[in-house]
Parts: C-alpha cells; sequence; structure tokens
C-alpha cells in the first residue's frame, strides 16, 4: 500500500510528490497524458522583468527532482473511481486500482467552451488544444486564424502562436448570447484586460489602466476604442467586432464577423467573411472537480476561483479525512501558486502519517503561496485573494 | 446560420435546451435527462456549465448555497472498457 | 496547412525521433516517433477523425488533452481510444468512426 497516491502529475502534482518524498513517504504519480508536466509543459510568457517563463525548462527542474527521489508516475493512466474502502483509498484506473492512506487530487482545470455556430468543424479548437499543439507538440493549428474570447490566457496564447509563425488575424469577441455573458461585452472585456495591460506593449493600454476604475470612464474609453482595433504585438485585438459564425463544409475555411456596440449588441446586420483555417475558442478555465466530487468532497461556487471549487483549507486539506487538493482545482491560478500549493499538500500529508519536525517547512510553504499569488504576473481574476481569504475562513469554522 | 450546438458528443442545440428549459421550468438534471445534453461520451465535461446555466437562465436567484455541484458526477468519470471491469488489465 | 514547427525563436529546435509508418482509413502515413495519433495526422494534413454516429458531420481534435472525447478513433480493432492522448506506433492500424444507421431513430420510420 502506498503513503499516498497523486492524481495529475502537473506542477501540484509533481511538488507535492517531491515534499511528501522528501519526507520519507512512499508516493506514486497518476496521469491521463502521455507524459508528466500536465499544462505547464505548453506555458511561454515573458514576465515584466523580460524573463521568458519556459514551461518545459520549469517541468523538467520538477522532473529531475522527481527521478532522484525515484518517484513512479504512471502515464497514460486514467482515473475512473476514487472510493475509500475500510479506511483505505482506493485509486481506480484503466492500468489497475491502488491502495493508499492518503490521495492528492491535482488534476488542474478544464476549459469552458464558448460555443460558436459552427464550432465543431475540424479545424476549430480550444485555445489550450492549439498552445499544447504549438509549444509542446510543435505543430501549427493551421496558417491563419483567429481567437475568439479575449481574456488573460488568449492574450497570452495568441502571443504564443505568433512566436511559432502562426499568422493570428485577429482576436474576437464570441457571438451575443446566454452563454457568452460578460465575455461578449466590449466594456467588460476591456475593463478585464486592463488589469493585465503591464504584459501588453500597448500605449493605450498602459495609459487607459488607471482611467478605468469608474463606469463612466469605462464607457469614455470603449466609446473612443478605434472600430477597427488596435494592434497589440501585430494582432488585431477587434473589441468592437464579433464572431457570428464558423464557416466550412468538411473543416474551417472562414469566419463571419459583425461589429457590435459597447453593450456588445449586434448594431447591423452588415457582416463581413475572413479566411481562416483555424479558430481557437477562448472561454476560460474552471476547477476540473469530478473526482473531489466523487470521493465525497463538498463544494463552494467563487466566480473569482473559476466556479465550483472542493472545500478546503490552505494547507490544502479536504473535509473528507485523507483527501487533499492542490493546484487549479483548487481555483484557477499560475502554475507558480500551484507548486507551492503542491508543496504543502506533500509536507502536511507527511506530517499527518507521522513525519516530524516539519511544521517551520509548512508555515515557510504557506507564506511563499501568499506571496507567490500576490507577485502573480498573470492575475486570472482581481478578487483571488479576497476569495481565498473568504473560503478558508468558512473552513476554519466547520 | 447554422445551429448552435452546446452538447457536442449528443448535439443538442441551444435552442432546443432553451425551449425545453422554458417549457418545463426545469432543473439542470431534468434538462438533462430531457435532451440528453451532457450525456455523451465525454461525461458532460465540456457543456456541463453551460447547462447549468441554461437551466438557472430563467432564475433571479442563482443558488449556490447547496454544497454541492448541481449536476451530479457518478464514477466511472471515464468510459471503462469491459476488459478493465473483467481484469483483463491484470493479464 | 498544419506545418511542423522546426525552428522557434524561444523554445529548443525540434528534434525528431525515428519516421515510423502507420496507416489511417487504409492509407500508409508516416511520422515521427513521440507524435500522437492526433498529431501525427495533422502532419499529414488530415483533420477529420471521425464523423458523428448520428448526424455525420466531421469531427477533429478540440480539447487536445483528452476531456472532451471528441477525437476517438479505432485503434489495432480498440474502439474508443482518444487520438490527442495516445502515441502513435509503428504498423499501428486506424480507423475513424463513421455514421451509423439510425434504425429506430422516430419509431424506425426513417426505414420503413
Amino acid at each position: 500500500m502506498l503513503d499516498a497516491m497523486i492524481i495529475g502529475a502537473g506542477p501540484a502534482g509533481l511538488s507535492a510528490a517531491i515534499s511528501a518524498a522528501q519526507h520519507g513517504l512512499h508516493v506514486e504519480i497518476v496521469d491521463e497524458y502521455y507524459q508528466p508536466g500536465g499544462r505547464l509543459l505548453g506555458q511561454l510568457h515573458q514576465e515584466p522583468d523580460g524573463e521568458w517563463w519556459n514551461g518545459i525548462e520549469e517541468t523538467e527542474k520538477l522532473l529531475e527532482q522527481i527521478e532522484s527521489l525515484h518517484i513512479t508516475i504512471h502515464c497514460s493512466t486514467s482515473v475512473y473511481d476514487l472510493q475509500k474502502v475500510n479506511k483505505k483509498w482506493v485509486t481506480y484506473t484503466d492500468q489497475g486500482n491502488w491502495e493508499s492512506q492518503a490521495v492528492l487530487i491535482a488534476t488542474g482545470a478544464t476549459e469552458s467552451p464558448t460555443p460558436i455556430p459552427g464550432w465543431t468543424l475540424p479545424g476549430v479548437m480550444s485555445i489550450g488544444a492549439a498552445q499544447v499543439l504549438t509549444n509542446v507538440q510543435r505543430i501549427q493549428p493551421g496558417e491563419r486564424g483567429v481567437v475568439i474570447g479575449v481574456n488573460v490566457l488568449s492574450f497570452a496564447i495568441a502571443r504564443e502562436l505568433q512566436l511559432a509563425g502562426v499568422d493570428v488575424a485577429g482576436m474576437l469577441l464570441p457571438p451575443p448570447h446566454l452563454l457568452s455573458k460578460s465575455e461578449g461585452v466590449p466594456q467588460e472585456v476591456l475593463s478585464s484586460l486592463l488589469r493585465f495591460s503591464h504584459l501588453a506593449p500597448s500605449v493605450l493600454m498602459h495609459r487607459g489602466a488607471p482611467f478605468v476604475k469608474g463606469r463612466l470612464a469605462k464607457n469614455l474609453v470603449t466609446a473612443f476604442y478605434p472600430e477597427k482595433g488596435m494592434g497589440v504585438w501585430g494582432i488585431p485585438l477587434q473589441l468592437r467586432r464579433t464572431a457570428l459564425e464558423i464557416k466550412g463544409k468538411n473543416q474551417v475555411e472562414g469566419i463571419r464577423v459583425a461589429k457590435v456596440n459597447r453593450k456588445g449588441e449586434l448594431r447591423n446586420a452588415i457582416t463581413h467573411d475572413i479566411d481562416v483555417d483555424f479558430v481557437c475558442i477562448a472561454g476560460g478555465l474552471s476547477p476540473l472537480a469530478e473526482l473531489a466530487a466523487i470521493a465525497g468532497c463538498k463544494f463552494i461556487h467563487e466566480d473569482a476561483l473559476g466556479g465550483y471549487v472542493p472545500v478546503h483549507n490552505e494547507k490544502m486539506e479536504t473535509a473528507v479525512s485523507g483527501l487533499y487538493v492542490a493546484g487549479n482545482i483548487t481555483g484557477i491560478e499560475s502554475a507558480k501558486v500551484a507548486i507551492s500549493q503542491g508543496t504543502i499538500a506533500g509536507l502536511v500529508i507527511a506530517k499527518s502519517l507521522g513525519a516530524r519536525m516539519i511544521n517551520g517547512k509548512i508555515n515557510e510553504a504557506l507564506q511563499e503561496v501568499e506571496s507567490r499569488r500576490a507577485a502573480a504576473t498573470i492575475q486570472f481574476h482581481p478578487h483571488v485573494i479576497s476569495s481565498r481569504e473568504s473560503l478558508y475562513k468558512t473552513k476554519k469554522t466547520q | 446560420m447554422s445551429t448552435l450546438i452546446v452538447c457536442r458528443c449528443e448535439e443538442v442545440s441551444l435552442e432546443t435546451l432553451q425551449k425545453t428549459a422554458y417549457q418545463y421550468h426545469c432543473s439542470s438534471r431534468e434538462l438533462k435527462l430531457r435532451t440528453r445534453a451532457g450525456m455523451g461520451v465525454c461525461g458532460g465535461r465540456s457543456c456541463r456549465m453551460m447547462i447549468e446555466q441554461i437551466a438557472t437562465a430563467g432564475d433571479n436567484e442563482k443558488n449556490y448555497e447547496t454544497e454541492t455541484i448541481p449536476l451530479k458526477y457518478q464514477p466511472p468519470i471515464r468510459p471503462v472498457p469491459f476488459g478493465v471491469w473483467g481484469g483483463l488489465s491484470d493479464e | 496547412m498544419n506545418k511542423r514547427i522546426y525552428t522557434h525563436p524561444i523554445l529548443e529546435n525540434l528534434s525528431t525521433n525515428e519516421e515510423i509508418s502507420f496507416s489511417f482509413n487504409s492509407e500508409t502515413l508516416s511520422a515521427y516517433k513521440g507524435d500522437t495519433i492526433a498529431t501525427a495526422l495533422l502532419a499529414n494534413q488530415i483533420r477529420t477523425l471521425r464523423y458523428h454516429e448520428e448526424s455525420g458531420s466531421p469531427r477533429g481534435i478540440y480539447c487536445n488533452i483528452g476531456h472532451c472525447f471528441e477525437c476517438r478513433v479505432t485503434v489495432n480493432d480498440y474502439p474508443g481510444i482518444r487520438a490527442c492522448l495516445t502515441l502513435v506506433e509503428e504498423d499501428m492500424v486506424i480507423t475513424s468512426g463513421k455514421k451509423l444507421p439510425q434504425p429506430l431513430k422516430h419509431g424506425g420510420e426513417e426505414n420503413a
């Protein structure tokens, strides 16, 4: 029997395995993907200091430690159930079952799509799919495409596509319908964009940022937003254009575009078509919580964390004994935060199984999460910190 | 314009879902059962949030206080080949 | 066109492994070891991995990380294999799912 089974070989799972094994625990990792690293692998962006955050290199750093600690990672292994049987956890997979005293669920996030007519055509993919293709598998998603959905993730990946020589013909808003919500409203998108204006080499965004606090100012900025969009790294960012429909017979051939007003309403029926051979849909991320749900966790809905998150405390303990969570399943944040959360989880599991003299390290790791969260280059949601505080308060009073 | 598909696995459209939600004033679970949206091979991983959104669109107050995810997850959360149930994977 | 990215301004150059051959819908194709079925087919300019069982609409990869199951193909007679998660192997026989007959749809009237 294992001391701990770790589900997910992304940044949180790998770092948890490292800190747990460093304290004598026998841990193994399962992951559905064919190589470890999770979605850290595809990450590639420039920090404000000019340094590149290269997910492949960051993964290699973690894997070196995994190797030196002789931790087994079972790749290409899908977990289909997780149950407590006779006080032991059983992780059921398509490659066999494992028993363990503790389980860490570090399954990360899933993309929540914003559907668009025609989005089932080959050549339409999630923005994350394009990131993996481009940066990990090194094949272009197409020759020329558009990104639908303007948010921190799509912004970063559009840049990555461009670096890989792909022609990004534009970033557009999703069509206004029930499911696109505020993602289809130029005003709302603009104000969320300005939160990461430090990442964009654009005068308007730098200068615009301080003025967007009030509703009136926001109206003004959107009113003056150029009709044709503006270039960010040479990619037309078109906040007043919506993608109405993806066209094509057997695969993507083009996209039909219409003008919208500041509120995201279709202004008139004038449309035009853009020739593209691929389309990326960027709807945002939400915690992938299915295993936590079947294992009996309670949930809380927090917009700032990306949706339903399993109730947990800052030590990564859930309300279910022996069950821990770390990384994006606890809320959408950067890989750096996920790595620190994993370290905490590994230490806390080690402590629960008898490791001694470990409290100092746990406190250090707790502080590291807080400082990394505060310094995050990419803050997925402006209320992550306050939302976390209120969540952890709830957990304490239980 | 072509139809807006919400559930890709079962090809259920936004129009069908909205009409059903309006006609039966149903919960996300009932909406799923009536339309098959979210019941395909992916287990609703892609569309469950949209189904929930459509089901609650008519309500003025969203009820997030339930402590559970509205559309229940049930094992197996991945399609399991018969061979695995029969123990063939141990060979 | 889906071209391989051999050189990159930030990342290391693409190091390609040995070439292998496999078949997709009876056509013999080649790819590099380390390709997934999905990327192997993309490199051969094949995007359609299956046709929807009921409507026959063409489907390719959507999420590329195993969540959406849109890319499932039949590999060496095993159905339901996700092309985005499965590495291509020498002599692999891959076939795509096709539109199925719907004898019971609408009470069978279409086939009456």
